[in-house]
């Protein structure tokens, strides 16, 4: 039976720093990330890249990770949720204001979505709310009704501004 | 005809909250903001057990069907597979559910698609899905039940031949429940109030029959259980709201003493209702027993949750008395609940549907009965609104029909209408405690439904949700520790599932206190320490778990200036505590750290105390205790209506909650405006649908939910304080009220807009522009 065991060996970046992988080519970045790399925040849902639950950054771009097989990330910069505070724990601007606007209620597509804020405000800093709804509604939510997410992301591009930075 | 003159109604003394608080009631970061935003709060999802085995689990593809044989000896000779489970392993486990314990772990007679037949345990995922490949069963499909129609037909199979295990709870006045009341029914529940003679003051009686479609929750983290688990005992991380009384169930199911049994409660990744009783958990249990108590992983996929649990569609037949001017004098209504294949908590949403018919307003006569009807789909069972949205849905069309027939206008006949604040809901229950009207109001003017001109093709309308909340007869406990430095913890079995409970109640203790909130810390939750409560659900954290929170709050600071009183030689009546200092009358400031020290030397000490809080039990209420709080949700909606493809748009949304008294102000229009837009989707488009007994969009690409796109341009919530909550410092709770009126209220713009009535969801655009063309027809 073939059970996809051929292996193979990937190097990309997580967060910053550079990692090798070895690990069977049907790996998914989902399962590699969470079994291998402690990234807890990057949550399972649909594991069918609908719900977006598994957003992660992939060279700026927003991916659902449960599709996304590792080896497809070979020599890329890859960004989780784990990598948006600073080291002594500073929260990004996108994190403060998501906090600051209620963007979150249970928490479990939070991550996605400050992902794809992410990926949101460094392709457009001053995204339209148009823009921003635009973007979002490649995430599902069952518990904000969006619009708090919305005010959030507004929010996280006035902070970013404020903090000079493009992160 | 002349009408009998209405009685005043009995006005009831409500409780009116006082002026601002510290704490409470302010824009605060939610507690568990920084774990969330930094991907660091943990849920059941996240729970690893060293030589932790993972299940999967074998489903039927048949809808009704005796498994004939199970033939799982290729399964277990896979490498990597560590247990298997069929049938036959867990003949000996009772059957579960919430009244009527019909829900076998696993069965012999599958009774909907996706129904579990075999489960196994293996090293890692991929393995137990090759496991269930290898997995034989031999299938006798039987003749299934379509729907409530084909299930009430006599001639249809009956589910259940033999009356499971159940019991009728006791109620009061006027309600009462029926076991089996008839052919592939499970429960009954029936209320009367008044005399039936106000029939006979009628000008005009209508009956009307509406349809309520069926939704999946759709919570993004699954069901999902981890166990570890022998003969002795069990030991479960669940993602469940309400741990005791799955406990309570799963000591029922694998006859075990409560004590045996430790659940352990992370965050949950969305509840809405679905996630009581169990779910993934048995399978896990038994597989872990069956691999010698090695921990065991059970993660439902999407596809799964799908065809495990749902909302209850229904019909519903309302007939109602008016006189001619639109007073309302008798309400006759029989709800049928789709109920699925297993009772699961069903009777006691036939209970909240049959005792919500009333909606808010006054009768003189009611004469509701709810029945449990099963079929072959998914079971239905606890779902934001619980039996309240499928009664409003009904009670809001048929005021609106009323309204269409008279010639009156929909806002002025529920204006006439309303039940007055303080106005007991029906005889022996507790007073309404918001202003009907002024929310009414409210919401209309947000979108200027009473100035509104009149354009073809657009239209605006109004409606109201009323249920009751705060649970049946329902105790809550809690307990406050504070150490000698002065730091806090609450210990209660509130769910943290994104409504912001925990760190509610954390804002409460603070405000009791006299601390900031950031020195409370909400203790985890398990079974073994933590104090005992039904549940959270039922928009009842803030209500009664909160004031079971407060009270322990309070019997801690009383405690503690008692003790501070005796140390100072000082009267306790004179001291208050603020930032864990004693503060006397006269200004003196005495910091508790070296007072406690001087007494208990340096290894310290913690002050504790406990609280309690309750309904008091009354015969008189029908539901055995009168209700905590009532919970309105007022919606105002503005559509524009293609008629030549009937699609709707709906411009404005304006929802309103009366929150009593805020104790988180993002908290609570965070649950206005979601529940708001579930009724948004289930109004436009949202459904499970079901060919027969065939699931058609059961999986996560052909389920359509609300997106971020399908919000109207113009959608916004307005959370109110009118200040008689009986909850903390006057609060009530919120969560499920916007619900209810959203689809009514589009419903209702639709009328004004085409004169198109739709009495069936979701008004698709095939719905609404039949409906359109019969409108047109008729004129």
């Amino acid at each position: 039976m073939s059970d996809g065991r051929t292996e193979v060996t990937i190097s990309y970046t997580l967060n910053g720093s550079a990692v090798t992988d070895t690990a069977p080519a049907s790996r998914t970045l989902l399962e590699q990330l969470r079994e291998q790399h402690d990234c807890q925040g990057v949550n399972a849902s649909c594991e069918r890249a609908v719900c977006g639950a598994c957003t992660v950054l992939v060279d700026d771009v927003p991916v659902a990770a449960c599709a996304t097989f590792l080896y497809d990330v070979d020599g890329a910069r890859v960004e989780t949720v784990e990598g948006l505070a600073a080291d002594d724990g500073t929260l990004a601007p996108q994190q403060r204001a998501f906090v600051e606007c209620g963007g979150f209620q249970c928490g479990y597509c939070t991550s996605g979505m400050l992902m794809l804020a992410t990926g949101l405000l460094r392709a457009q800093p001053r995204p339209a709310r148009a823009e921003i709804r635009a973007w979002v509604s490649s995430n599902t939510c069952r518990c904000t009704g969006y619009e708090m997410i919305l005010e959030s992301i507004e929010r996280a591009a006035v902070l970013a501004a404020e903090a000079g930075e493009p992160r | 005809m002349t009408a009998t003159p209405t009685e005043q109604p009995e006005i009831l003394p409500l409780p009116t909250a006082s002026a601002e608080h510290r704490v409470t009631g302010r824009d605060e970061p939610r507690a568990d903001s920084v774990a969330k935003v930094t991907g660091k709060a943990s849920y059941t999802t996240d729970v690893r057990r060293p030589g932790m085995l993972h299940a999967k689990v074998l489903r039927s593809p048949h809808a009704h069907a005796r498994v004939l044989r199970v033939d799982a000896a290729r399964a277990r000779a896979l490498p990597g597979v560590r247990a298997v489970l069929t049938p036959g392993d867990v003949a000996g486990l009772r059957p579960h559910g919430a009244m009527v314990k019909d829900q076998p772990v696993l069965t012999d007679t599958v009774r909907h698609v996706g129904d579990p037949v075999a489960a196994v345990a293996a090293v890692d995922e991929r393995t137990a899905i090759a496991a269930l490949d290898l997995i034989e069963v031999e299938y006798q499909v039987l003749t299934a039940v379509t729907g409530i129609d084909d299930a009430l037909d006599p001639a249809s199979p009956e589910l259940f031949p033999e009356a499971p295990a159940g019991a009728v709870p006791s109620y009061g006045d006027g309600a009462s429940g029926v076991l089996r009341p008839g052919h592939n029914q499970s429960y009954e529940f029936r209320y009367t109030t008044g005399s039936p003679s106000a029939w006979a003051d009628c000008d005009h009686v209508f009956e009307d029959t509406f349809w309520f479609s069926r939704m999946n929750h759709h919570h993004l983290e699954p069901f999902i259980a981890v166990a570890e688990a022998t003969d002795d005992g069990i030991e479960l991380w669940t993602a469940n709201q309400a741990p005791f009384q799955l406990r309570k169930e799963l000591s029922w199911v694998y006859d075990l003493p409560e004590n045996s049994i430790r659940i352990h409660s992370a965050f949950v990744g969305g509840g809405f209702g679905a996630k009581h009783n169990p779910k993934a958990d048995p399978i896990a249990i038994s597989l872990s027993r069956l691999a010698g108590g090695k921990p065991v992983r059970y993660a439902m996929t999407t596809e799964e949750v799908f065809l495990t649990l749902s909302q209850h569609a229904a019909r519903l037949v309302f007939t109602t008395g008016v006189t001619a001017d639109g007073t309302f004098v008798a309400r006759r209504a029989r709800v049928h609940l789709d109920a699925g294949a297993y009772s699961e908590l069903s009777p006691l949403v036939c209970e909240k549907a049959g005792y919500r018919t009333p909606g808010a307003y006054r009768w003189r006569f009611i004469d509701s009965a709810a029945s449990a009807v099963l079929t072959n789909t998914v079971p239905a069972g606890a779902f934001r609104g619980f039996g309240g949205t499928q009664v409003t849905w009904a009670s809001e069309r048929q005021v609106d029909l009323i309204a269409q027939r008279l010639g009156l206008d929909p806002y002025e006949l529920r204006m006439k209408n309303f039940k007055e604040l303080g106005e007991p809901y029906v005889p022996g229950e507790s007073g309404i405690d918001s202003d009907l009207r002024e929310g009414l109001r409210l919401v209309a003017d947000a979108i200027g439904y009473r100035t509104r001109e009149r354009t073809p093709n657009r239209g605006m309308g109004v409606a109201v949700g009323l249920k009751d909340g705060g649970g049946v007869n329902k105790p809550a406990q809690a307990r406050v520790k504070v150490t000698a430095k002065g730091d806090v913890f609450v210990s209660s079995a509130m769910i943290e599932m994104g409504q912001g409970g925990q760190s509610a109640m954390g804002q409460i203790v603070a405000e009791v206190l006299g601390c900031p909130r950031e020195r409370v810390v909400y203790a985890p939750i398990d079974t073994h320490n933590t104090p005992y409560d039904q549940g959270t659900n039922a928009s009842s954290g803030i209500t009664v778990h909160g004031s079971a929170v407060k009270r322990a709050a309070e019997k801690v600071r009383r405690d503690v200036l008692d003790w501070a009183a005796g140390q100072l030689g000082r009267d306790p009546g004179e001291l208050t505590l603020r930032d864990w200092t004693v503060r006397t009358a006269d200004g003196q400031r005495h910091p508790l750290p070296p007072l406690i020290a001087g007494v208990f030397g340096n290894l310290g000490y913690e002050f504790s105390a406990d609280g309690f809080a309750k309904a008091r039990n009354s015969h008189r209420a029908p539901l055995e205790a009168p209700c905590v709080f009532w919970e309105t949700g007022w919606a105002a909606a503005e559509v524009a209506v293609d008629p030549d493809t009937g699609q709707v748009t709906v411009l404005q949304l304006v929802v309103s909650g009366d929150a009593g008294k805020v104790i988180n102000r993002l908290a609570a229009r965070g649950q206005d405006e979601g529940a708001a837009v579930f009724g948004l989707g289930q109004a436009l488009f949202e459904e499970l649908r079901y060919d027969g007994t065939t699931p058609v969009n059961a999986e996560a690409l052909a389920y359509r939910v609300p997106l971020a796109e399908d919000l109207p341009l113009r959608f916004s919530s307005i959370t109110q304080e009118q200040g008689h909550g009986a909850g903390p410092f006057g609060a009530k709770g919120l969560g499920e009220g916007t619900m209810l009126p959203v689809a009514p209220a589009i419903a209702q713009a639709i009328a004004d807009a085409t004169g198109a009535q739709l009495t069936r969801l979701p008004m698709t655009p095939e719905r609404v522009y039949r409906a359109v063309q019969a409108a047109r027809d008729h004129r």
